[in-house]
């Protein structure tokens, strides 16, 4: 990927194109970061049990929600990912005792700071999930999917009219 | 030259002379009357060079984490920049035995490029002093007193915390503004996002925000990583808005509302007010004050298992 190329973008204006040509729907990208010992293996469940769901997302497993760097999902939606969702261990259930604790504030100002910008909060979604929630996992993923489709392709966090590139 | 002028100058030739601090670090007079400069003294027979005026305006705290590392400094501070010093020994940037607190009472720092649209012509300024809640100016031609609305700080005008809350000496009395400036973002997404962009499309990457920041001592800044690069050091819309994106959260439940990434701006754009509106939703769900020294711990080093749930739930 180019240093300033929204690369994920423009995927997804090419691929918005051809669904429409072949009369399918838009498949939105979505990037999942999901913690190792929880969300991860309540993915890995979801497969294993073969559930359905939509083929949107893109997972990068981190050892813990408190490993999320808000920056993370930032670059994100600069790199021009439709939709963000970070998923960890429930509160007190945390591998690391209190990882998700930390990673809680950090979110909740996360949120903070893309309403501040005015970025459409619906793009993001934080969520608990288990290991054991594999049905869970599959159902928010459809949820999420179906929210994005409705919002449409992300259009860059830059408003169109001032793009210089 | 005022009384709590010639008080700050003899408290620090007395700290300099009984040997408490090596250092003493506060404002001089600039090259013209409307700036001032900082001035770090280590000679009591320089102290008549230190001065309080309106146009005091840097947050001398920026130079703590370097300058008083492994010596006793003595440091003439305001309001906001005593939360500067707070923050950074909560973050153990800083050791408080290391430090001497000469806090002033203020009555809000005067923006200068305000003056020029007050239609005075800065050449002929001779001096700024405050008069109540506003600031007299004597010109060549006499001299008249402009309301703070017209010539203080944006980030002035929207501050009540005008008591030090931290110091070893305190002078001078607060004067409380008797109104508070709204803020002025866009109300829908949309707009807001409009409005960020056309801000940060003017940045031009010189990073004096982040350099005059007391709260942005890293060693090593993201903005300047190669492996992983967070952003590219083009001044393109998308990268600046990654910079800016990324310094206020950095700062989230961090920034003390100085507001010195704003004045020193070359290009004016508005940093403060996002700083602001961080500012206030951490004051809403944490009911924390960066820069309080009743707070124990950083924000986010910290957690209460009580605390929000930023999950969204949509089982």
């Amino acid at each position: 990927m180019s240093e300033d190329s929204t690369l994920v973008q423009e995927r997804t204006e090419q691929e918005t194109k051809e669904s429409a040509e072949q009369g399918r729907t838009w498949q939105p990208i979505i990037l999942g970061i999901l913690c190792n010992w929880c969300s991860y293996a309540g993915a890995d469940l979801a497969g294993s049990s073969r559930l359905q769901y939509p083929e949107t997302v893109r997972i990068i497993r981190v050892p813990c929600s408190g490993r999320v760097d808000p920056a993370f999902v930032l670059k994100a939606f600069r790199k021009g990912f439709d939709g963000v969702m970070v998923l960890g261990c429930h509160p007190g259930d945390c591998h690391y005792a209190k990882g998700n604790y930390y990673a809680r504030r950090r979110i909740a100002l996360l949120q903070d700071l893309l309403k501040a910008l005015g970025l459409p909060e619906e793009r993001f979604h934080f969520e608990w999930v288990s290991a054991s929630e594999g049905n869970r996992f599959a159902e928010l993923v459809q949820e999420f999917t179906e929210q994005i489709r409705r919002l449409g392709p992300f259009k860059g966090v830059v408003a169109v009219e001032n793009k210089s590139s | 030259m005022t009384e709590i002028e010639s008080r700050i100058r003899e408290e620090a030739k007395k700290v300099l002379e009984n040997g408490l601090v090596d250092l003493v670090i506060g404002w001089a007079a600039g090259s013209v009357p409307f700036r001032t400069t900082p001035v770090f003294i280590d000679n009591a027979q320089d102290v008549d060079k230190l001065v309080w005026n309106p146009v005091c305006a840097n947050n001398l705290a920026v130079y703590l984490p370097k300058m008083a590392k492994n010596r006793k400094v003595a440091i003439v501070a305001k309001p906001c920049d005593i939360r500067s010093i707070v923050a950074l020994i909560q973050e153990n940037q800083v050791k408080r035995e290391n430090l001497y607190i000469i806090g002033l009472g203020c009555a809000g720092v005067v923006d200068p490029s305000k003056l020029e649209s007050a239609a005075i012509r800065l050449s002929d300024i001779k001096a700024l002093e405050w008069e109540g809640e506003g600031i007299r100016i004597v010109t060549v031609d006499g001299e008249q007193v402009l309301r703070s609305t017209e010539v203080h700080r944006e980030m002035c005008l929207a501050c009540t915390k005008r008591e030090p809350a931290l110091y070893d000496v305190k002078f001078g009395e607060a004067v409380l503004p008797s109104q508070i400036k709204p803020r002025e973002l866009p109300e829908l997404p949309e707009e807001r996002q409009k409005y960020w962009s056309e801000q940060f499309s003017k940045c031009i990457r010189c990073y004096a925000c982040r350099q005059i920041c007391p709260n942005c001592y890293c060693e090593v800044c993201f903005a300047d990583r190669v492996e992983p690069k967070w952003t590219a050091k083009k001044a393109v819309p998308e990268e600046n808005w990654m910079f800016h994106a990324t310094r206020a959260m950095h700062l989230a439940g961090r920034c003390i509302q100085c507001g010195e990434c704003e004045r020193v701006c070359p290009v004016g754009i508005r940093i403060a007010e996002l700083m602001r509106e961080m500012a206030e939703a951490v004051k809403n769900k944490y009911d924390y004050e960066a820069g309080d020294p009743k707070e124990e711990a950083p924000l986010l080093g910290t957690f209460r298992e009580n605390d929000i749930d930023p999950a969204q739930h949509s089982e």
